[in-house]
This record gives C-alpha cells, sequence and structure tokens, in this order.
C-alpha cells in the first residue's frame, strides 16, 4: 500500500503571553482546552469523533499525566477521541504533527489533532529531593514504628521546594549558557544577532497588520497579540541592552533582545486525509511531506560542532536526500528562533565548506538560503516560545503561506532541549 | 607493588571509622612530629569475603550522581579500603598523625568493572615516606581481588606539611596546561560533607561542620575529594570504558556549600579534565582518565 500524504487543513492557538504575565493563573490543561475550543469553533467539530488528539507539555505537572486526554474531555470534541501525550522539549510541537500525519498516512486515522501546550507560570514546583526520599521511605515502612523511624529523617532544610529549573541535567548550564558557546565558536556577532531579532518583530507585526493571523490565532484571557511583540523596536534599541548570556566570555553578544523570553501559551493543528476533508467540506492547505529528527553529543563533544541547539543542521541533510532535494528548493523556511544565534549558527554550518564535509559527511556544503524568504511572518523572537506550542505555531503558519501562495514547499527547523532537532518539509 | 611476601594482618571486619577518627582528635592533635622514618613497615591490613550491601550501593550511588545499578562506580571500592587505610594510619608505627595529613591524589585503576553481586577481599599497605616540595608524601595502596583475580587497585597521597624538603623538586610534575572549557556545572550543597561521611564513613571533622573545620584552618567544612572525584565521573556516564585509570590531584578545597565546574577535553585516548570555582586560575582537582 502506498502511503498517501496527510493534509493540513488549518491550526489554532492563543496569542503567547510573557512569564508571569496574563495567562499566570491559567494551567496546561485550561490553555490546552481553550485552544482545541477555538480549533473546534473555526472548523465546525463540535461532538465530532476524531482519529486522534496528540500534544504535550514540556513542564509538565506529575498530576497531569492525562494531560490531552483530560483536555479532550474538556473541550467540545466527542469525548469518544482518543487522546496520548508526546514529549520532545521544544521539538514536541511538531512531534506531535508528525505523529498524528503518519498515522494518516498509513491509513489508521483519517483525522487527528496535534498540538502543544506550556506554562512557565504555573510550573511544577517539586518537592525537596531529601524529603523527597523520607515520605517514600515512610510508606514503605510496615509498621508505625518504622514510619516513625524514617519521619524521623525529616531536616529543616528539607523543606524548602526544588524550584523548576531550565538547566540541562546533564551540564547544569542553561539553554542561553549553551547557545552563547556555540554563538562565540561560530562568530555570530551582536549585530547580526540584533538585526535578525528586529526582522522578527516587523515580520510578525506585519503579519497581523495584514491580517493573516485573524484565523490561526483565538483571544484568551484579554490578549489578542502576542504580548512580547515590539513593532516598533529598533536595532539602536536593542544595542542598549546588556548581555544576559556567556558574559563571562570576553565578547559576549547575546541579550534579552535577541534571545526569546520565557513565555506562556498553546497551539493546535488539525490534519486529515485528503477524503476526510473533501468529506467535511474543508479545504487543504498543505501537505505534510516527510520529517527527520537528530541528535548531538553537546555533552562530550566538539564544542563547535556539537552545540546543544545544532541537531538540525545533522537533520536536514538526511531529510534532504531522502526527498531529493537541495536547500535551496523551498519558497518558505521557518526555523524556529530559540535565540537569533540559533538561527545565524545553523545557517552558517549550512554554509560552511569544512563542516559540510567533515561532519555531514557531505561533497559539497549546503549552501545559503534566501533571507527574504525565512520566518516571514515572524518567528519566537518576536511571537515568543511556549517550549511545545512552538511546533503548531510554525506548521499551521506555513501551511497558510503555502496555501496562499497556491504551490511550492516549506521547510522547518526546531531545535529542542537535550541536543535534539526535528526539520519537516510541507508541500503545497 | 609491594611484594607479595610482606605479613598480612586479617581483620575480621571492616574497622569501624568515628571511633579511629575520634581517637585521632583525641591523641592526634597532640603526637609531636619526631624525625621522620622513611622506611615504613608493609605489612597489610587484609579483609576477605566482603558482599556488598546493595541499600549501602544505591546510596553511594545517588549520593554521587550515578545510575543506581548492578556494577559498582569506580571510586565505589574506595569505601571499602578507606577503613583499612585509616586503621592502617592509626597504627603506631605510622609516621604521621591521621588528623592533618592532607589527601593531595588519588588514582583509581579499575582493572574489569564488579558487579553487585561479587565477593570482594581488599588489601591495604603504605609505601616508604617521600618528599615533598611543602613536607613530606606518604602512599596508601589498596588492591581488591575477586578469587585470584585483581580488579581493582587505588593510590592514595596523603601530604604532612612541614619542611619544604628540597630533594623533591623532581616531583613537581605539574606542566602548563591550556585552557579547557566548561563543559558542566553543579551544585555542592552544604550537606553533601555530613551526607558522603554518613555513606562512606570519612567523618573526619574537617568536612562535617564550619566550627570543625576551623581547627584546620578552613574559614568552612569542605569537600570530600573522593565526593568531587566520583561526582566528576559521573559526569562521564556511558563514557567510560571498562578498563581504565582515573588520577586526579586535588589541589584547592572547595568550601560548602559551592558552585563548581567542571572542564573537560578529550584526549586521543581518554580525558583531561579539572575542576573549578569558575574564578580562579588554580583548579579544586585536575586529573585525567585513562584507558589501560
Amino acid at each position: 500500500m502506498a502511503a498517501r500524504r496527510a493534509a493540513i487543513l488549518g491550526g489554532n492557538r492563543i496569542p503567547f503571553a510573557r512569564a508571569n504575565g496574563p495567562y499566570a493563573h491559567a494551567s496546561n490543561q485550561d490553555m490546552l482546552t481553550a485552544t482545541l475550543d477555538g480549533l473546534v469553533a473555526r472548523f465546525g467539530l463540535q461532538g465530532e469523533r476524531l482519529g486522534e488528539v496528540a500534544a504535550g507539555a514540556v513542564l509538565k505537572h506529575s498530576k497531569d499525566f492525562n494531560l490531552t486526554r483530560e483536555a479532550v474531555l474538556g473541550s467540545r470534541l466527542s469525548p469518544r477521541t482518543p487522546a496520548y501525550d508526546v514529549q520532545q522539549a521544544c521539538g514536541t510541537g511538531l512531534h506531535t504533527v508528525i505523529l498524528v500525519a503518519n498515522k494518516i498516512a498509513l491509513g489508521q486515522v483519517e483525522s487527528g489533532i496535534a498540538a502543544g501546550v506550556d506554562t512557565v507560570s504555573d510550573a511544577p514546583i517539586a518537592v525537596n529531593e531529601g524529603l523527597r526520599r523520607v515520605l517514600l521511605d515512610a510508606n514503605r515502612a510496615k509498621n508505625l514504628a518504622g514510619r516513625l523511624k524514617a519521619l524521623a529523617g525529616i531536616r529543616p532544610s528539607q523543606l524548602v521546594p526544588a524550584a523548576p529549573s531550565n538547566s540541562e541535567p546533564r551540564t547544569g548550564l542553561s539553554m542561553g549558557e549553551h547557545q552563547a558557546i556555540t554563538t562565540a565558536e561560530w562568530g555570530i556577532t551582536r549585530e547580526a544577532q540584533d538585526e535578525f531579532a528586529v526582522a522578527s518583530h516587523r515580520n510578525l507585526a506585519a503579519a497581523y497588520e495584514s491580517g493573516f493571523l485573524d484565523d490561526l490565532v483565538t483571544p484568551f484571557l484579554k490578549l489578542s497579540r502576542d504580548q512580547n511583540l515590539r513593532p516598533d523596536t529598533t536595532i539602536e534599541r536593542l544595542a542598549k541592552l546588556a548581555p544576559v548570556f556567556g558574559t563571562r566570555s570576553p565578547n559576549p553578544t547575546m541579550t534579552a533582545g535577541n534571545s526569546t523570553p520565557l513565555s506562556d501559551g498553546a497551539s493546535a493543528v488539525l490534519l486529515a486525509s485528503d477524503e476526510w476533508a473533501a468529506e467535511h467540506k474543508l479545504p487543504v492547505l498543505a501537505h505534510f511531506v516527510d520529517a527527520e529528527t537528530a541528535g548531538v553529543d553537546y555533552v562530550h563533544g566538539d564544542r563547535k560542532a556539537d552545540g546543544l541547539l545544532m541537531a538540525p543542521v545533522y537533520a536536514m541533510p538526511r531529510l534532504l536526500e531522502r526527498n531529493k532535494l537541495t536547500l535551496q528548493d523551498f519558497d518558505f523556511y521557518e526555523i524556529h528562533e530559540a535565540f537569533a544565534s540559533t538561527v545565524l549558527a545553523t545557517l552558517a554550518a549550512w554554509e560552511d565548506e569544512g563542516f559540510c564535509r567533515q561532519r555531514l559527511g557531505l561533497q559539497a556544503p549546503l549552501g545559503a538560503i534566501d533571507r527574504a524568504r525565512l520566518n516571514v511572518s515572524g518567528s519566537s523572537l518576536a511571537a515568543g516560545h511556549p517550549f511545545a506550542a512552538t511546533g503548531g505555531r510554525i506548521v499551521a503558519n506555513l501551511a497558510k503561506l503555502l496555501h496562499e501562495k497556491g504551490s511550492g514547499r516549506g521547510l522547518i527547523s526546531i531545535c529542542a532541549a537535550g541536543g535534539q532537532g526535528v526539520v519537516a518539509i510541507l508541500e503545497f | 607493588m609491594t611484594p607479595a611476601d610482606h605479613p598480612v594482618r586479617q581483620l575480621p571486619a571492616s574497622p569501624h571509622l568515628a571511633p579511629m577518627f575520634a581517637r585521632a582528635v583525641l591523641s592526634g592533635l597532640h603526637r609531636r612530629p619526631r624525625d621522620i622514618p622513611t622506611d615504613v613497615s608493609r605489612h597489610r591490613l587484609a579483609l576477605t569475603e566482603r558482599s556488598i550491601d546493595p541499600d549501602h550501593l544505591a546510596a553511594y550511588q545517588r549520593l554521587c550522581g550515578f545510575r543506581v545499578s548492578d556494577r559498582l562506580p569506580p571510586t565505589y571500592l574506595h569505601v571499602l579500603s578507606f577503613p583499612l587505610a585509616v586503621a592502617r594510619m592509626n597504627e603506631g608505627d605510622f609516621p604521621f598523625p591521621l588528623l592533618g595529613l592532607v589527601h593531595i591524589r588519588n588514582s583509581v585503576r579499575q582493572v574489569r568493572p564488579v558487579e553487585l553481586d561479587e565477593t570482594v577481599a581488599v588489601e591495604v599497605w603504605a609505601d616508604p615516606v617521600r618528599a615533598h616540595p611543602a613536607g613530606h608524601q606518604i602512599d596508601l595502596l589498596s588492591q581488591v581481588t575477586v578469587g585470584t583475580e585483581t580488579v581493582w587497585t587505588e593510590t592514595s597521597t596523603y601530604l604532612r606539611r612541614g619542611k619544604a624538603t628540597p630533594t623533591a623538586a623532581g616531583d613537581r610534575r605539574e606542566q602548563p596546561q591550556p585552557e579547557l572549557g566548561t563543559v558542566a556545572r553543579w551544585r555542592v550543597p552544604k550537606e553533601i560533607g555530613r551526607q558522603y561521611a554518613a555513606v562512606s564513613g570519612d567523618c573526619n571533622p574537617i568536612h562535617l561542620a564550619a566550627l570543625p573545620a576551623r581547627a584546620f584552618g578552613f574559614s568552612s567544612a569542605i569537600a570530600h575529594g573522593m565526593w568531587l572525584k566520583a561526582r566528576t565521573l559521573a559526569h562521564f556516564e556511558g563514557r567510560l570504558p571498562e578498563a581504565f585509570t582515573a588520577e586526579v590531584a586535588f589541589k584547592t578545597p572547595v568550601f560548602l556549600p559551592s558552585m563548581v565546574e567542571l572542564a573537560a577535553t578529550r584526549l586521543d585516548s581518554g580525558w583531561r579534565l579539572a575542576l573549578h570555582d569558575g574564578k580562579s586560575i588554580r583548579p579544586h582537582l585536575a586529573g585525567t582518565i585513562s584507558p589501560t
């Protein structure tokens, strides 16, 4: 049986908010349910039993073990729609799209929703590890005396909870500190990063002005646009900001202006077979073609070639080779802006002949792309980056760009914590 | 290695460390340095038929950052050999008082990984005193066997500060090293001295609290060198060869609590590494991991 291509019918997201902003009291389940209901309203899916809903969150409470299913049960979708949770750090959102698209391609389901949500405001706080061990030991004790003996091990210092941290568990370095190493190794300048950040804000502002986002975003808790968007920001203004990452290096370049802020938000994408779309009289925006994931050895590997956020660099040539395409064969590029320098280092690596030969095993570099086709309606630097919600934002965005153009191909690249990366191709 | 014909004294059980440290606190401080005898009795203290306690192993693995598994971390057997080493250092013929000795170097050789269900025998002995630029140094050697097979050996070098001994110039093996990049950072918690003391039995007062540490000239309690070494090796999870030697020099104390940064670089075979405080050039610990 020849696999068919999954169709992308559209998406919905809530505006992304800055951490501890308007969504401070909303949980992952609140935001995901609101986003699913927005999608239901937009596509007339009330009471519809879909093939499945796949979604995930990066920062997740242990009580949310069935987050997506709970959100489905609270939504207007048929409660008979099954659901499951996925987690691949910042690759979560795109990976849910891959999973649903693959099931559609194999004929296992006819329709599905891929989604992602994250909150850093309503983040889980764990009990202190020492206290947790004592409580578990007490729970395991067979009698009262044993429990009391275990509980006697509680120390005042253990009552301080463990705060959430965005550092890599194996290195203890934050994502920004890791990226600062990559930025320095690839010689990405402050000016190039600030210029790139300004373009992201301008492009997103223009997309809002033109109404491009009207059928992609549903207001939530009085927020109707991404809170981080600064339409009037300038290179001069960004140049005044003090570096925040890599500050012990001789020439730090990464600031709050050219890095994404911690954000809250959710996004969802509706996928289906062409037949299901036709039956439901829903236009197809684009098709999902293929995807590839990769990992880098950021713990013990080379400081330049194995940067934490460099994995998409390795995934890309494998994806292109399998689909007999070159890096230049695309009308739109969506490269997730974890940091301005992440995108610039990724592009630099693909242009670097020595790197492409030695590390990617290529005869020639993948080469440069037409920057005018990159993140044309803005990306994470302007919109913000609720970790698992970024993939859905990008996929819906790119599908709509391809639909408006009426032809062509788009490329997605998303880096993720743990030294992973996800890349994917969409086609009209 | 000492010749095998040196007398071996079998111990019925692992010596208890706390009374030995208590005795050392009471008597050791008053023990006057005598003429340093360079020749030290080479007899061995030995412990046979020692099985591994799974709960103790898990506590050690957790505390040092290793996975809880059936395989002993490369530094775990030090916890078995250390009580014998302290017993040896507490014997009357040992040339230095126990307290005041500074652990300056540790080399562990894993001949092959040892598993939880194996029964090991441990032997410990002292080597002759050698000169050191800051006084005198002495090696305590350990050997762990399973049946007749040597599976693990260790050399711990201790410094007794004193008059500089000029003959020791050749012992200065430090060469200038190119700077290494930071690869990881971790917190050394305030409680780690007491926690590692509980698991390892090494209740040297300099690790337990600020007050006793001050009595020995430290501004606050300091981390155990062997915890730092274990935590450092834990960073290399999944990358350590089956047979290797991990050698480190302990250069500056880590005061509790602290943040430390690990710098490491891959060599042709193995690794060169250093633990820093992130500010000063002089590391807390520096060494190598070499396949053997």
